[in-house]
């Protein structure tokens, strides 16, 4: 099949009704191509985990339609839904999610109690994987002993054991440090071009931009264009420390001008004298402080 | 393990009143049981023996005894009154024996002679435990002095206890001429027990007769209504909790694994298999606990009576089946309890920190 292996179309999602409704993700569109890495980025609370979740089977839009590997994913029951999460699809969480009274190689084995060839097919393949994540060693151990680069790479084996086609990884190095993160993503990086298995990954780790095929902004719930400029700094008003616009999560509306914050302290403060700190408020332009 | 602890302690807590329950039951009637009448003869009107009172005159005795199918009749007086003994009062039942007949004496002996004579009295062991009191020593029952001569066992209970004395000196304090309370009936080999106190019935004016075993369940259910009721209501009480405390376990422990429930339904894992793996989880530790609470309660039986030798404990198999049945109903009761949480698990929050 030579088609898209992901294709979202006018992709809606509310939540509540009346004057709480939320529209949390907004006539978005996008193809993913086989053995494509997508990054999805935008600021806190834009409706990235919202779309994610849809686009892996796991919550129903409000509107629009999802095919994956050609098979409209909308017009499938819940058996159905379940059935290609485990077979054809692969999770990698912020917070690694290992069942905790199974083994490294039980964790890495579990979704292949759901495929086709069972446990027994897919030993091999979870030797093979612990061999490439170096993890071989730690194949007895429990989630508990290990460090937060390990349990990523076991997420990211169990994740591989039934060969999916999709990859779904939701900050898979927002809990780690920078070696291990640097590291997670050069594996994610490595699966797509090597087995041709698509990845779309939600972060906000600005590294990704290396080795992602493409970017993808998303704001208010819909996909924007992304600026050329892959920073937008501005100033906290309160400290004055530089923050980038793009992805900074706290922001406050006064007298109709958008105010960024480095620290829910910041904003704090802010809001209890807006007038001293908005007067005081110097906020360059992005491109006086364009910064690659 | 603490799942299985805490549900273990609470079948352990039923189990304990069960054997409370079925200890006391089979005290309450322990005299009547281990007697071999094959029909008890009292006054008209009484079919009991636990609290009642009853007078049967001699000559009606001699009535009885006449009758061609029966074989022998034993007399004894009886009275339900207070015992004083080492500085405190005890519920007795007083058994007055005639002397020379050995018939409806103690069952079970200790220490001593089981055929009280004038002023002499046989009292329950675990009294003489309890009070210190010995072979030797006196007792005082009805404001009449008498010395213990004889320890008997199994006589004793927290509903009852059974002192036996000569029928002379019971029948003194009970200021009775010419009468006693029971007739222990044995029946001629061959006739029936329930055919023979019919017979006495019809034969003998204002007396009742009744085959041993109604008796027994006369009486039982006598002490029901006094006493045993409540036992039953704890034994209730018991065993609501224990479903209740299951439940919670259960459902706690459901609860507490809501995001590994979340991230296997992320993984492809459908809702039937999870209900599935609840309900072998919950039946491993009932059944876990079960055997566990088994094994408590023969351990703790032998101990409450060795420490407090007043009550009288009973595992039987029909408490343990009743409590094993008990069992499997919580076991699916509580599997049951944790399936809303189960569809309630949004595989959405897996993605959550």
């Amino acid at each position: 099949m030579s088609g898209p292996i992901l294709r979202a179309e006018h992709l809606t999602k509310t939540f509540g009704s009346g004057n709480t409704e939320v529209r949390a993700v907004d006539d978005v569109s996008l193809d993913v191509a086989r053995g494509e890495l997508v990054a999805i980025m935008g600021p806190s609370g834009s409706g990235k985990t919202t779309l994610v979740s849809m686009l892996g089977a796991l919550l129903r839009p409000s509107s629009g339609t999802i095919a994956i590997d050609g098979v409209d994913i909308t017009t499938l029951g819940e058996t159905g839904l379940s059935r290609l999460r485990a077979q054809k699809i692969g999770f990698i969480f912020q917070s690694f999610n290992l069942l905790e009274v199974l083994s490294v190689e039980d964790n890495v084995l579990f979704p292949a109690h759901l495929a086709l060839g069972g446990v027994k097919a897919a030993r091999p393949r979870a030797a093979a994987l612990l061999e490439r994540l170096n993890l071989t060693h730690r194949r007895v151990a429990l989630p508990r002993t290990l460090s937060g680069g390990e349990k990523q790479r076991v997420a990211i084996a169990r994740a591989l054991i039934n060969q999916p086609r999709l990859i779904f990884a939701d900050e898979p190095t927002g809990n780690l440090d920078s070696q291990s993160g640097q590291e997670v993503m050069m594996i994610l990086h490595d699966i797509a071009r090597d087995q041709g298995c698509s990845v779309v990954l939600v972060s906000h780790d600005q590294r990704i931009e290396d080795v992602a095929d493409r970017i993808l902004w998303l704001e208010d719930g819909a996909l924007r264009d992304r600026k050329a400029e892959p920073h937008s700094w501005v100033r906290d008003p309160v400290c004055g420390m530089r923050v980038d616009g793009w992805t900074a999560s706290l922001f406050a509306e006064h007298h109709g001008r958008r105010y960024v914050f480095c620290s829910r302290r910041c904003l704090e403060r802010f809001e209890a004298e807006p007038d001293r700190y908005a007067e005081s408020a110097v906020q360059p332009s992005p491109s006086a402080e364009r910064s690659e | 393990m603490a799942s299985i602890s805490a549900v273990a302690g609470a079948f352990a807590l039923v189990l304990f009143f069960e054997a409370v329950f079925a200890g006391e039951s089979d005290q309450i009637v322990a005299y009547i049981e281990h007697s071999d009448a094959d029909v008890w003869v009292m006054q008209k009107g009484v079919s009991n023996m636990h609290m009642a009172t009853s007078f049967v005159w001699d000559w009606k005795a001699d009535r009885v005894e006449a009758i061609e199918a029966v074989n022998r009749v034993t007399p004894i007086l009886y009275l339900n009154t207070v015992m004083e003994a080492g500085a405190r009062n005890w519920f007795s039942f007083i058994v007055g024996l005639e002397e020379g007949d050995p018939r409806a004496g103690p069952w079970e002996m200790v220490a001593g002679e089981a055929h009280p004579g004038p002023g002499e009295a046989v009292v329950p062991s675990v009294l003489s435990d309890l009070t210190g009191l010995g072979i030797g020593d006196g007792v005082s029952i009805a404001g009449r002095d008498f010395s213990i001569v004889g320890l008997s066992g199994d006589t004793f209970s927290m509903a009852n206890s059974i002192t036996f004395i000569a029928m002379a000196d019971l029948s003194d304090i009970m200021s009775t001429i010419g009468s006693t309370s029971y007739l222990l009936v044995d029946a001629a080999p061959g006739v029936d027990g329930a055919a023979l106190a019919a017979r006495i019935r019809e034969t003998v004016e204002k007396v009742n007769a009744l085959p041993k075993a109604e008796f027994i369940d006369s009486d039982w259910e006598v002490a029901m209504q006094m006493g045993l009721e409540i036992i039953g209501l704890m034994t209730f009480i018991g065993g609501t909790l224990a479903i209740m405390l299951t439940g919670f376990i259960v459902y706690t422990h459901v609860a507490q694994r809501e995001r590994e429930l979340a991230v296997m339904k992320a993984l492809g894992v459908r809702d039937r298999a999870i209900y599935a793996g609840i309900m072998f989880q919950v039946g491993c530790i009932t059944v876990l606990a079960f055997l566990l609470a088994a094994g408590l309660v023969s351990l703790a039986v032998p101990l409450t009576e060795w420490l407090v030798p007043q009550i009288t404990l009973s595992v039987t198999a029909e408490a343990l089946l009743r409590v094993g049945a008990a069992a499997v109903a919580v076991s699916l009761a509580a599997s049951v309890m944790p399936v809303r949480k189960v569809v309630g698990v949004d595989p959405v929050s897996a993605f959550h920190e």
